[in-house]
């Protein structure tokens, strides 16, 4: 609504026009008046009024019919009937065609004083309503803009100084302020790995993984995560195991996030994990679902924390020392599963081992 | 080798450009710094440079793939190798629809992530820089 509210009056007697026009002169309201339905119609596309006035009983298009039009084309416009044949019946009649308050002719100057200013009111709060939705979606959908520049920029800023200076000091520091130096570098890369992960919780648009779907095959996708993964595996002395079923169907799928989503639950695997352990990754057919499934002997999951798995954002009990995990890995590969119209389940016996299970109907 | 070569460096943050520069006068370059793109290509058009770091946000967007395309349909500065600076990685691409900021993208072209190493960068700016020298000694 801009400075001035628009108002129409739709009304087949002029004297009441004229009336109404009348009462709300110096109220600064732009006021507009029309003498049947098809020009107050009209009027409403071109002025799009804040509030309109209404008379039900007009010669050509009835007043509810007006409504509805109305309400049709902006459901923000606030309606008010206005008639001199009050029935209860026709009043309900109007409310349920989207007006919002009746008045009964005859009515004095102050009634419709009050009423203009409360359908206003309406009005405006309808438009407030609107504009905060909407920011909260713009907020929602710009969150990864916002957290990359007005987070990221700084943090990137004074770790970029961070290295200057070290590497201008790197002669004459002493052992202990290197390490005071290191501390901190180490902490806003620790910050930066946060704010990239849920950068990457935010990307992972499903509309684009379903425009790369190719027909694709679970061997592949098993090769190429466990050959991501191995490095860190070798290091702890955990030998990965695949078992895939032979003359399994391929799917129709996007491949690289699927690597994705297997490797984020092979890398849990791995961390979780005693050293010299096994890894078993599974890959089978069955009700025409491709079931991969990730199986180690480590840790397990409290019973407790099991329900809140797969749930966005969260660290199990045991997790929240752990410095390089913010708990997104699995948030990631759950909306890369289910952008297949898969599935993806948890089983875990603390102290003996978490399997993870990723189902995708075959197409075929 | 490092001493003396002409650098140009644009992005609208002051306080990572000091960072940068740091270790670039360190190494011996001479860096030239602008703050937004309109300086930018002005000081390109102005004096001769021998490697363009480059930002992508800026301004209301990402400003520094504009600056890219120019440069490439500039018959004077197209032979000039970029190492792109950003905050944004690749996967963040969907800021700008059907903007490949991919480092093939042009095939000199490098893309770091800010914040950079100083080591990483050393080794990024001097390679891209003899690269180009290669290249115009090939050409004749």
């Amino acid at each position: 609504m801009e400075n001035q509210p628009k108002i129409l009056i739709i009304d087949d007697e002029e004297v009441v026009l004229d009336s109404c026009t009348l009462i709300l002169e110096g109220g600064n309201y732009s006021v507009t008046t029309a003498s049947d339905g098809t020009q107050g119609l009209n009027l409403v596309r071109e002025i799009q009024p804040d509030l309109v006035f209404v008379d039900l009983k007009m010669p050509g298009i009835q007043g509810i019919e007006v409504l509805e039009h109305i309400t049709e084309q902006d459901p923000t416009i606030v309606s008010i009937v206005i008639t001199g044949y009050a029935t209860v019946t026709s009043a309900v009649e109007a409310m349920k065609k989207g007006a919002y308050d009746f008045l009964p002719k005859p009515f004095t100057p102050d009634e419709f004083r009050i009423i203009t200013k409360r359908g206003l009111e309406r009005r405006k709060l309808m438009l407030e309503t609107i504009a905060l939705r909407k920011e909260k979606e713009m907020l929602r959908e710009n969150f990864a803009a916002i957290v990359s520049h007005e987070l990221k920029s700084p943090l990137g800023a004074i770790q970029q100084n961070l290295f200057a200076l070290t590497a201008e000091l790197s002669q004459t520091l002493s052992e202990s302020q290197n390490a005071k130096f290191e501390r901190m570098k180490v902490r806003i890369d620790d910050l930066l790995k946060l704010i990239n992960s849920w950068l990457r919780v935010y990307s992972v648009d499903i509309s684009k993984i379903k425009d790369n779907f190719t027909t694709i095959s679970a061997t592949s996708i098993i090769s190429k995560s466990i050959e991501s993964i191995e490095p860190h595996a070798v290091r702890k002395d955990i030998t990965i195991v695949p078992t895939i079923e032979d003359n399994l169907n391929t799917f129709e799928g996007d491949e690289g996030s699927l690597v994705e989503a297997v490797v984020n639950i092979l890398g849990n695997a791995v961390k979780y994990s005693h050293t010299n352990s096994q890894i078993k990754v599974n890959a089978r057919e069955i009700d025409n679902n491709i079931e991969i499934s990730i199986s180690d002997s480590g840790v397990g999951i409290q019973p407790e924390d099991l329900p809140y798995m797969l749930s966005d954002f969260f660290r199990g009990k045991k997790d929240q020392t752990s410095e390089d995990s913010h708990g997104m890995g699995l948030t990631i590969s759950k909306r890369i599963v289910e952008a297949h119209n898969g599935t993806i389940s948890v089983a875990s016996t603390p102290s003996k081992g978490t399997t993870f299970t990723i189902r995708i109907p075959c197409i075929n | 080798m490092t001493q003396g070569k002409k650098l140009l460096m644009i992005d609208d943050d002051p306080d990572f450009v000091e960072g940068i520069k740091a270790i670039l006068d360190a190494a011996g370059y001479i860096v030239d710094v602008t703050y937004n793109p309109k300086d930018g290509l002005k000081a390109l058009q102005e004096k001769t440079y021998d490697l363009l770091l480059l930002d992508i946000m800026m301004g209301r967007g990402a400003e520094g793939i504009m600056i890219a395309r120019k440069l490439r349909k500039d018959a004077k500065l197209r032979e000039m190798p970029v190492l792109i600076i950003t905050g944004i990685r690749e996967q963040m691409a969907f800021l700008f629809p059907g903007e490949s900021i991919h480092p093939r993208f042009v095939a000199v072209d490098e893309l770091v992530e800010k914040p950079v190493e100083p080591k990483l960068l050393l080794e990024k700016v001097s390679t891209l820089i003899s690269m180009a020298e290669a290249r115009k000694a090939e050409a004749g």
